[in-house]
């Protein structure tokens, strides 16, 4: 029996032989590496641009991918420690506090008028 | 780590769908508590987490992207049809208001004067201001692509000014009609011709607000590197977004404000 991985049910489903051996998606041939990602091409002269062309600041991702990329088991909205914490326990303390909130006016707004 | 054998992106746990969804509960029930007893606090907490939930999650969305390379071609075609099915669904939303237009100004009833303006509504003269905000998105479509163009050859500086120069433009429209709007000589209240004129040029300018902030946001990301040659659906999607805009307001500007004056 072989197997092929189906993109609509996103789950291993039977094949045919030649399927399993030639995943779609999986080219031969190709690079292990992707090709050099252009973020931009200098607009002065080589010979007057320097070592680098910058504009507006320099070009940080590539570190920032290398920091991201970490494998510490670390899901991506806590990555980058204490900033992230602090963001995400204000949201879930706002979210958790309003939920009660809402339920104490709902039930408030919902009571009859006494006149 | 194990490595993934597929090309599609298997998304870290995330808590911002259910902080999203309590912010819309807070809306919601926010607006509901302020229309009956004039007290902003839920809708105003709604709203704090509603921005703090955009944030987080679309930061999050660049960061699998761009700085761990989750976007892979397959993921990206699902993020196109993403964005595509989106601005379906808004064309079908204005829909709705272009049809409540038509269906009260075709055939104006008595109560109106039988006339479309009604009797007693002065309209706004279609080529002043409102031509203006034509020819202003029209150079902010030519802008956007210009600076789409700019990216794709890797030109930066080019890119980078094009963009502010469209997200200028954007500014320049909304400040516009905000004059118009205070200038205008009828309101929200006058009729269904006040009604249908500001519900429908209102949804239209909170877009152009959104869509402004979405180019600012693809600037910001332009300075910093994130977009290459090849790989920049960010803006691209912001792009769509904008034509999108820019082709409701020609569909405004042609049936309110030109036909129906």
């Amino acid at each position: 029996m072989y197997y092929k991985f189906s993109g609509f049910t996103q789950k291993l489903t039977g094949s045919a032989p030649a399927t399993a051996y030639n995943p779609q998606g999986l080219r031969s041939g190709l690079p292990a590496e992707s090709p050099t990602m252009i973020f931009a091409t200098p607009t002065k002269v080589v010979s007057e641009a320097g070592a680098t062309a910058e504009y507006m600041g320099a070009n940080k991702v590539p570190d920032l991918q290398k920091f991201f990329q970490t494998s510490d088991g670390i899901p991506v909205h806590l990555k980058r420690g204490y900033p992230d914490r602090l963001l995400y326990r204000t949201t879930m303390a706002l979210t958790i506090g309003g939920v009660a909130y809402c339920l104490v006016a709902l039930y408030i707004a919902a009571q009859p008028n006494r006149k | 780590m194990a490595h993934q054998v597929h090309a599609y992106h298997m998304v870290d746990p995330s808590p911002w769908p259910l902080t999203g969804a309590v912010g819309a509960l807070l809306l919601t029930s926010g607006l509901a508590i302020w229309m009956h007893f004039h007290n902003m606090t839920l809708l105003t907490l709604g709203l704090i987490l509603l921005l703090l939930t955009m944030y987080q999650w679309w930061r999050d969305i660049v960061r699998e992207g761009t700085f761990q390379g989750h976007h892979t071609p397959p993921v990206q075609k699902g993020l196109r049809y993403g964005m595509i099915l989106f601005i379906t669904s808004e064309v079908f939303f204005f829909l709705g208001f272009f049809w409540a237009f038509y269906h009260s100004s075709l055939a104006p009833t008595p109560e109106l004067g039988g006339c479309w303006p009604p009797t007693g509504i002065t309209p706004l003269d279609p080529f002043e201001v409102p031509l203006l905000n034509t020819a202003v998105l029209l150079a902010s479509g030519v802008t956007v692509t210009w600076a789409h163009h700019s990216i794709m050859e890797g030109h930066r500086k080019e890119a980078i000014q094009s963009l502010t120069l469209t997200i200028l433009l954007g500014f320049y429209f909304t400040f516009l009609q905000a004059m118009e709007y205070y200038e205008a000589p009828f309101t929200i209240a006058d009729g269904v011709y006040g009604s249908t004129f500001f519900v429908a040029t209102g949804f239209h300018g909170l877009h152009v607000i959104i869509g402004s902030t979405f180019l600012a946001i693809c600037l910001l990301r332009q300075v910093l590197y994130h977009f290459t040659s090849e790989h920049h659906f960010g803006f691209e999607a912001a792009a769509w977004y904008w034509h999108f805009v820019d082709v409701v307001w020609l569909f405004l500007y042609i049936s309110i404000y030109w036909w129906g004056s």
